[in-house]
């Protein structure tokens, strides 16, 4: 007789190889593809400008702006660095630039960038929105002083 | 030619291109899409992810150029053009503040200094410092 085959999921890794396991329990929230544009994207954009783009996505609380700014003094290099938090499920995008950074970036270009960040998520392009905000904010931004990238 | 040629040419192969592509783009079971497809207003149940840059690897510049010697201070050993950095933004607050005193109001200059004075303070300082280096900008956006 055929009966309810009953094994329970379980994770194989050590401690030493558990941390590098990508294919169990993890929240797949964008395809490989998408992995990849948002990692060159940030990658590239921080190399070129000399700043340190970062991106949250994830709920933001009630005080959004709040959580932002309080994620941005926890990541490291807070005066250099520019956050782009979104929260997809609230529709809200917040973007903290640290005291260095907000010279070369200022509110208004920051502005500009969100604007055509929310136009792509609005039509559902939460990758594309992305990779074309951290483009226009990149490009904003420049090169640093002193910096041969070429 | 005959007539059956004919039909078999000139409408069945058509129709046969067309009914191809058409299964092709309509009939599931295609590719697969991996992720979420997000769709404005839906409810976001996933956990907060954090995405950083790739820190820029050891090898890919010479050891000396510009590097910490402060082992441990950084897990990725990326503060070293980071802190240079400080010091080139630290010149470049004295540039636009000599700039811009003639041009915009006093007070947003006075805030420049402050925190450039601060990020140098923070640079000279070795190890990560948690506060806060001086103002936050950046802008909010809802869709």
């Amino acid at each position: 007789m055929t009966r309810v085959l009953d094994a329970e999921p379980h994770d194989s890794g050590t401690d030493v190889t558990a941390p590098n396991r990508a294919d169990e329990g993890y929240d797949t929230i964008f395809s490989y593809r998408e992995l990849a544009r948002l990692d060159e994207a940030l990658t590239m954009s921080s190399r070129e400008t000399g700043l340190r783009f970062t991106l949250y996505i994830g709920d933001l609380g009630p005080k959004t702006r709040i959580r932002a700014e309080e994620l941005h003094a926890r990541g490291g290099d807070p005066a250099d660095s520019v956050l782009l938090a979104i929260s997809p499920g609230q529709r809200v995008i917040e973007v903290v630039t640290g005291a260095s950074a907000a010279r070369r970036l200022p509110d208004r270009a920051c502005a500009l960038a969100v604007l055509s960040m929310t136009n792509s998520f609005s039509s559902g392009d939460l990758v594309g929105g992305i990779v074309n905000g951290l483009r226009q904010l990149s490009d904003q931004a420049g090169h640093p002083r002193g910096a041969r990238t070429h | 030619m005959t007539v059956v040629e004919t039909l078999l040419v000139f409408v069945v192969a058509p129709l046969a291109v067309y009914v191809l592509f058409w299964a092709l783009t309509y009939l599931p079971g295609g590719r697969k899409r991996q992720g979420v497809v997000y769709k404005p207003g839906q409810p976001w149940d996933h956990e907060p992810v954090w995405y950083e840059p790739q820190p820029r690897n050891a090898p890919a510049h010479a050891a000396g150029e510009g590097d910490t010697q402060a082992v441990g201070s950084s897990l990725y050993g990326e503060t070293a053009s980071i802190s240079s950095g400080h010091g080139a933004s630290g010149d470049g607050t004295g540039v636009l503040t000599s700039g811009s005193g003639s041009g915009s109001g006093s007070s947003t200059v006075g805030s420049s200094v402050i925190a450039g004075t601060r990020g140098a303070t923070a640079a000279s300082a070795d190890g990560p410092a948690p506060a806060p280096g001086g103002p936050l900008g950046g802008a909010r956006g809802t869709w």
